[in-house]
Formats: C-alpha cells, structure tokens, sequence
C-alpha cells in the first residue's frame, strides 16, 4: 500500500512538477531579484517571456526591473538603454491586451522614469503620457491601488513647485492604501507591491 | 519488484532529467569579453548570464538540435542553431547594432531640436522661452552659430547668404512664403507658431539631397504626430488675442488655432522711429488634422494670415516721409502621407500649394502682387540592413508670379512669370561599422523657364573618434534660380540659376547636459545675377557673371550642468565673406554681412518663485555700408550691434501663466546700416540717413491659461 501510495505521489509530484515550471522559473527570477540581481533577474523573465506566450507577467517584470533600476540609474546611456528594453517588453503584452490595467500603470511607470531622468527635456512631453496612462488604466480598474496610487503620487511629486493642491491628492493616497489592504492578485505572481511607498508618502502626507 | 521499481524510476528519472552543460564566452568583434548578455536556448527557461569575464554555463534538458539565442541591449540578438549535447567552450562575437543610440551621426551643417534628434541644440521649449524671441521660430534661430542678425529685415541669413538662399518646409515640403509681408526696414517674422511643431532641423550646408532650390540653408519644420490631449488654450496679450482648441479622437486629432494681433497699444506706449497711420494688424489661424493608419500617418496642415499696416518713413531722397500702406493674404496648404509598407520599405508623398496676395500702396502709387506656388512629392525608402539604406524621389515644383505697378498717373507696367520645376535624386546612407557612417546623392533638376538642367553631388561622411566626439564633413552642390525681383523680367532676359558649392568639416563632442560644435566651411559662389542700373528694372542689363565666397568658424557650446536649474548656450561666429554681384563694382562684403556675431542665452529656473528667468544677449561688430562719398565702395562700416533681452515667465498655477519680456532692455541705439541720397546736394555731398530699428525696445506682457482635464499641463510652452 505504501508502496502504491508512494508510487501515485511520486507520479503527482512529477506531474506537478511540470506543471510548475512556469512557477519555478518565476520564484527563481523572483529570488534573483530579490538578492539585488538585476540583470540576472530581468534576463531569466526574459525567456520565461520568450518561452510562455499566454502570461503577460514574465514580460511585465522585465519592464518593471529595468524601470524601478532606471530611478536611480546615474549613467545617461544606460538609462536610456534600459527604459528602451522596458517599454520593448511593455509593447509586446499591450499588443496582445489593451485591456489589462497593470499594463497601463507600468506605461505610466515608464513614461514617470523619463521625466524624472531629464525633466527639461521629458517634462512637458512625457508628463501628459503618465497622466493619460493612469487615466486609460483608471478607466479599465478603478480600484487599482497602484493606479489609484501612482496618479496622486506623480501629482505630489510635481506639487512643489506647481502650486497644485495637495489636499484631495492625499485623499487619494489614503484611499490606495485601503485599496492596497484589500487587494486580491489574480496569481501569486500577479502584480502587488506599491503599498511601502504609499505608506511613506501617506506619512509625507501628514506632515 | 521493489528493487525494479526504484531502477525503473531511477531510469526514468534520468531519461526525464539528463541534462546538457552549454557553456562558452560572449565576447563583442574586437574580442572583448561582454558581461550581462542573456544566453538562452528558446522556447525553454534554460539559460545564464554572461559573467564579468564574459562567460556562461548551463544546463539543459532539452535535446537534439535547438536554438541557441544571445541578447544583449546594444548588439545584434545572435540565434545559431546548434546540439545541445555539443556545445561547450565556443565563443560567440556579437556585432554591434548600429542603431544603438550612441552610433555615429552626419552632423556637418546640421542643429537639430525636438525629441527624436540624437543631438539636440535647441530643447522643445527653447523656441519659446528664449528670451527676445517672442515665439517666433526664426528669431530664436538666429541665436545659433551661422546665422547673421539682420534687425531691419528679420529673416534668417546663413553663413554670408541672402535670406532668400534659405528655404523652408513643413513636413518635407516647401513653402513658398514662409514670412509675413514687410516693407522696407520693417523687420517681418516666420508666419508659423512653435508649439504645432515638435522636431525643427535647421541645415546651414551641406544638406541632403532631397532638398533643392536652397543655395544656403534649409529649415525643416515637422508637425505633431500626436498632440498630447484635448484641451483650449486662451492667450491674452498686449498685443493681442489667441484661441486654441485640440480634440484627440481614437485615430485622428485636430488642433486648431487663431490669433488676432493689434500692436496699436504697444505702439502708444514706447516711442517709435516711424509714424503709423494704422498699426500693425493681423488675423490667422493654423490647423493640423491627423489620422494614424496601421503603418503611416496623414497630415493636413492650413494656415491662413491676413495683415496689414499703414506708415510714414523718412527717405533721405525726400523731404515728405514716404507712405506706405501694406495688405497681405497669406493661405498656405499642406498635406501628406507617411507610412512604412512591405518589408523594409517607407513611403512619403504630399502636396503643397501657397497663395500669396500683397497690395502695397507707396504713396500714390500701387503695387500689387500675386503667388501661387505648389509642390508635388514622393519618396520612397527601403532600409536593405541595418548598414545600409537607400532612398529616391521626385518633386515638382510649380510657380506663377505676378505684378502689376500702377502709379496711377501715367506708367502701368505688367510683369510675371511661370515656372516649373521637375527634380530628382537618390540618395544611400551606409554604416560601416558603429563609428563610421557615409551619405552619397545625387540631384538632377530641370527647370522649364529658364531651360536649363543642373546636376548636383551631394556627400557627406561622419567618423566617431571616441566616445563622446566625432567629425563630419561634407560637400555639396546647391543650385537656385535666381529671386522674384529678377527672374519677373524673365521675359526680356535669359536667367541661369545661381550656384554655391559647400565644403563643411563638423568637430562635435557630446555628454550628458553638454554640447560642443565647432564647425569651418568653404562656400563657393557662381553664376550670381548682375545688373548694370541703380535699381533692378526691366530695361537693365542682366548677366550671371557674379561669384562670390564665404569662409568662416561657427562655435557652439551648451551646457546645464553648471549650476542646478541653469541651462545656458554660446554661439560665436566669425565670418570672411565677399561677393561681385547685383550691380556691385567691384568684390566686397555685402551690408547684411558682420564678420563676428556672439549670443549668449541663459535660462534659469526659480523654484520659490515659481518663475523661469531667461536673459539672451546678441551681439555683433559692424556691418560695412556704401558712402558715395569716399571712393572706396564698401567702405564703410557701422558701429557694433547689442541687443539684451529679459524675459520672466510666472506659474500663477499650473494652468496660468504670466509672461513679461523686454528687448533690448538698455535701450541700445542699434544701427544698421545707412541710406545715401541719391543725389549730392549743394555742396556735393551726398546725405545719409541711418536705417534704425522701428522702436529701439518691444515690451510684451501676456497671460496664458490652458483648459483640459489633466491640471498637470501647464502654458509654459506657450510662451
């Protein structure tokens, strides 16, 4: 009985196994990234993208690593190097989807890097793309957090020295973090994070 | 049977899990090692990447023959098809993609702005908030190295050439009148407004050979693809009134806007070197309509300006100032079609048609005239590899010109021509590596009025010596037919087109925030109509027997690392330039020419006040001028020229903008040159009278105030 017992989970196991190689691939790219490994990172999501056609994620955190790395890219030319490799990845799933919110808060993820890279130069050209991003991604999800979340944010960030209202943006960044605590991810590997920096800024908020 | 099944499984474990070590060096063509490359064989997670020392080691399950892919950002993806069980230690070269951003460019004569530009002199906003430039294209120009200041006139004059040398295009395609009607020594500006435009290349030699009929420059103005979202603009200004409006559908958008301008309240408040019996007035209106199609955009540009002014001016040849009394219609049309088909092909075609309407009124008499003038275009582009390019077209250019005089008492006169204008050209662009990039053409032109046809060789090549400098040179031959004022006599004389050949060497260093130029030319002028009489009649005597040469130095430097929120820019020419033309005597250095001219533009951002300070100071030395009086011809020379502007932008809020500028802030009392009676009076001398700007300062104050649902965007560009 053991025997058979052992011999169905061992079958289960492998079945599993195969099963989960999407998952393994992910957790290993995670772990990378986890440990500071971006490029490793960003290249091992790279072919799962190349091998896994039908999941938007792998292609999604290849933008998402290059565009949280171009924040605080000092060197011009890689910056633009690895924006470029961002939006390339991006284009590919909004191809396939236009209706995936995600998407649209990554788009705008980008188009805020390049305004933060060089502000005279992007400024007046990229801030209307961030804000049409996070208006066409509001639109599709409202109670996005990072959506909900990024449009107030990008507004503060400008607010010293526009002049605009602070008030109901703080609004807004209170309701992302609610909108954070209830967020369910359609999959483990589903977009989720946002909610450290809404906690800082809603803190900023407050001062 | 335990003991099987544990072989078994164990067997098939192995047969599941027999794996494959691929391992070897990524390295780039000179045999560097490449660190960061992603090695991976497709359609499987396996893979690695490279390390410091360029290598890399997997291991893979997959089996048989597969597909081997090497990507890194800045080098041609490699895909080799190999066996997974006989892949170790080799070594693969990546070659360079010449399309990465820090390739090579052609830069000789060419200053780019907008955001496509590799290297861009001008930002999008600097048309706008540089100081002294009052949104208009040209004047902004002129604070580039190569041009010429030329305050009485007021169009751009590059490296020793008329303004008339310098054409302009929106789009690709030429418009005839590019700048508002004036009248003698009242400057005129460019008629488009800055903001339907997102990329301006201005050439001062040595351009492609797509573009003819320029013997200088040419000024290539291109048009949104996509206006950023729908919103109203409201400008008030002492000067007058604007509306705006922008729908974006999901396809197509439509920006439309009108200015009405009055400069009668600015003429009451600062003094004027000229009586206005009626001010300068005018109404126009631009539209851009877009729509995207899978592979091409459509274009339909519309500008209409209709203006007009009345004034007296003092003429040394008269004790009565002279009146003149100036309408102009102005309509200009523009659409076409830009699109990729095929493989590796792209298509641009469109029209352009210019009507032109000026009746002038100097005193009693009339001068009315009238230009229509179209051009028809196609180009086709195949991009055969990533080294090498070619493209071709056609243009045809069509002109009819007309001009009646009527001094209402007894002379009427007629005059006019039609011309047509058949051309074509080819051009290759071949990169051979990253570093060295070359452009050969050809232009071959015809025109039907003054039967003739000219073939012109156009090259050019750019080689990059390091990292951040590279040197271009290039060499061309232009051909125009010669301007309105002569070839209207066209039906008594036989014009030739008049000749330049350009010699360009282009030294360009680059970093972030920073741009150096330094840029030598050779021009070489011929074929330059001459005339034997005072002025350009019918009856004078024709010949293209003119030459003359420009020679100079154009510096440029830009930089906004300086100090945080200053961004500054220096353009230093020297020129050495003489021509036998007109009805000159002898060789000399025409009036429009300074042999040094320096701008200095500064912009600084204030973050407390919210406000953008711009200061832009123009200086040039003299400019010779004719004195009948001494026997030298050319001999004299004015004093230097200095102009200081300011210029304060105010973010009342996002929306709202609140803009004071002022030339010539220290009320510098400019010269430009001078006129001479025509005839020596009692005592055999001949008077002279200075030729000065209509107002020594222009003082602007506006509000700007832009309606849309993003409150992020703000009137800065507006400005």
């Amino acid at each position: 009985m053991t025997k058979i017992i052992t011999t169905i989970a061992f079958f289960i196991c492998s079945l599993l196994s195969a099963q989960t190689q999407f998952e393994q691939g992910m957790s290993k790219a995670f772990a990378l990234w986890g440990e500071g490994k971006n490029t490793e990172a960003s290249a091992m999501f790279e072919r799962i993208a190349a091998a896994e056609k039908n999941s938007y994620l792998p292609n999604y955190y290849v933008a998402l690593i290059n565009t949280t790395g171009a924040f605080t890219e000092k060197d011009k030319t890689k910056l633009d190097l690895m924006l470029t490799k961002a939006q390339d990845a991006l284009d590919i799933e909004m191809i396939k989807d236009q209706n995936n919110a995600e998407l649209y808060a990554m788009q705008a993820l980008i188009y805020t890097a390049w305004v933060v890279a060089d502000p005279m130069t992007n400024g007046q050209k990229y801030s209307v793309k961030v804000m049409e991003a996070y208006a066409k991604g509001k639109a599709i999800d409202p109670n996005n957090p990072r959506i909900v979340f990024g449009e107030a944010d990008y507004q503060l960030g400008g607010a010293k020295w526009t002049g605009v209202d602070t008030k109901p943006l703080c609004v807004q960044v209170d309701k992302a973090v609610e909108l954070f605590a209830t967020f369910k991810p359609a999959t483990p590997f589903s977009p989720k994070w946002g909610l450290e920096r809404a906690l800082e800024s809603q803190k900023n908020c407050k001062k | 049977m335990k003991t099987f099944f544990l072989a078994a499984s164990f067997l098939f474990s192995i047969a599941l899990f027999s794996q494959n070590t691929i391992s070897g060096k990524i390295t780039n063509e000179k045999g560097k090692p490449i660190a960061g490359a992603n090695i991976y064989i497709e359609g499987t997670y396996d893979g690695a990447t490279s390390s410091e020392t360029g290598e890399f080691s997997f291991e893979t399950k997959a089996v048989g023959n597969q597909f081997l892919t090497v990507s890194f950002l800045i080098y041609d993806t490699y895909k080799e098809e190999i066996d997974v069980a006989n892949f170790k230690g080799q070594t693969i070269k990546l070659r360079e993609n010449v399309n990465a951003l820090d390739a090579v460019v052609i830069t000789a004569g060419t200053l780019e702005s907008g955001n496509k530009a590799r290297v861009s002199v001008l930002k999008p906003l600097d048309i706008v908030t540089t100081a002294g430039s009052a949104g208009n294209i040209v004047a902004a120009l002129q604070t580039l190295p190569g041009t010429q200041t030329v305050g009485e006139d007021g169009r751009l004059f590059v490296r020793g050439g008329e303004a008339s040398e310098t054409q302009t295009f929106v789009d690709g395609l030429r418009v005839a009148q590019p700048y508002g009607a004036s009248t003698n020594n009242v400057p005129t500006r460019g008629r488009f407004s800055p903001f339907l435009f997102s990329g301006i290349a201005f050439s001062t030699g040595g351009y492609s050979a797509e573009y003819g009929e320029a013997l200088s420059s040419v000024l290539l103005l291109n048009t949104q693809d996509e206006p950023d979202q729908n919103k109203t603009d409201i400008a008030l200004m002492t000067v007058g009134l604007g509306v705006g409006n922008t729908q974006k559908w999901k396809k197509s958008s439509l920006s439309v806007n009108t200015y009405y301008m009055n400069l009668a309240p600015y003429q009451a408040v600062i003094p004027q070197n000229v009586d206005w019996n009626s001010p300068y007035q005018s109404l126009s209106g631009e539209s851009v309509y877009r729509y995207h199609f899978a592979r091409g955009i459509f274009k339909l540009y519309a500008a209409f300006d209709s203006s007009k002014f009345d004034l007296n001016q003092q003429n040394i040849n008269f004790e009565e100032k002279i009146r003149t009394d100036l309408n102009n219609n102005n309509f200009y049309l523009n659409s076409s079609y830009s699109g990729a088909f095929g493989t590796g092909w792209h298509l641009t075609s469109g029209m352009s048609y210019g009507y032109n309407s000026n009746k002038v009124k100097y005193n009693n008499s009339d001068v009315d005239s009238e230009e229509n003038a179209a051009q028809l275009k196609l180009k086709l582009r195949k991009h055969v590899s990533n080294y090498f390019g070619l493209s071709f077209g056609a243009d045809y250019f069509i002109t009819k010109f007309n001009e009646k005089f009527d001094d209402n008492i007894a002379i009427q006169a007629s005059n006019g021509y039609d011309s047509n204008i058949a051309a074509f050209y080819t051009e290759g662009d071949i990169l051979f590596s990253k570093y060295l990039a070359l452009k050969v053409g050809l232009r071959l032109s015809n025109n039907s009025l003054l039967e003739e046809t000219n073939i012109a060789p156009r090259a050019s090549v750019a080689y990059k010596v390091s990292k951040n400098s590279q040197f271009s040179f290039a060499y061309g031959d232009f051909s125009q037919a010669p301007v309105v004022d002569y070839i209207k006599y066209s039906k008594y004389h036989q014009f030739e087109s008049e000749k330049a050949k350009h010699y360009i060497l282009n030294y360009q260093f680059t970093k972030p925030g920073q741009t150096f130029r330094a840029e030598a030319y050779y021009k070489d002028y011929s074929n330059l109509v001459q005339y034997d009489s005072k002025d350009i009649q019918y009856n004078s005597f024709f010949s293209n027997n003119g030459s003359g040469y420009a020679k100079g130095l154009d510096i440029f430097w830009r930089d906004s690392n300086l100090y945080k929120n200053l961004e500054y820019w220096i353009s230093y020419s020297y020129i050495d330039s003489e021509r036998d033309y007109k009805n000159f005597p002898t060789m000399a250095t025409p009036n429009f020419i300074a042999s040094n001219s320096l701008s200095v533009v500064t912009k600084y951002f204030i973050t407390d006040w919210k406000s953008q300070i711009s200061l832009t100071n123009s200086y040039s030395s003299g400019r010779p001028y004719n004195n009948p009086n001494e026997t030298v011809f050319m001999n004299g020379k004015t004093k230097s020229y200095n102009s200081l502007s300011l210029s304060w932008a105010y973010l009342l809020t996002t929306q709202k903008i609140l803009y004071v500028s002022i030339s010539n802030v220290l009320g510098n009392q400019n010269v430009f040159g001078y006129d001479y009676a025509r005839l020596p009076d009692a005592s055999g001398v001949y008077n002279r009278q200075a030729v000065t700007p209509t107002a020594d300062r222009f003082f602007f104050i506006g509000f700007f105030w832009t309606i849309s649902d993003n409150k992020n965007d703000n009137q800065l560009k507006n400005l």
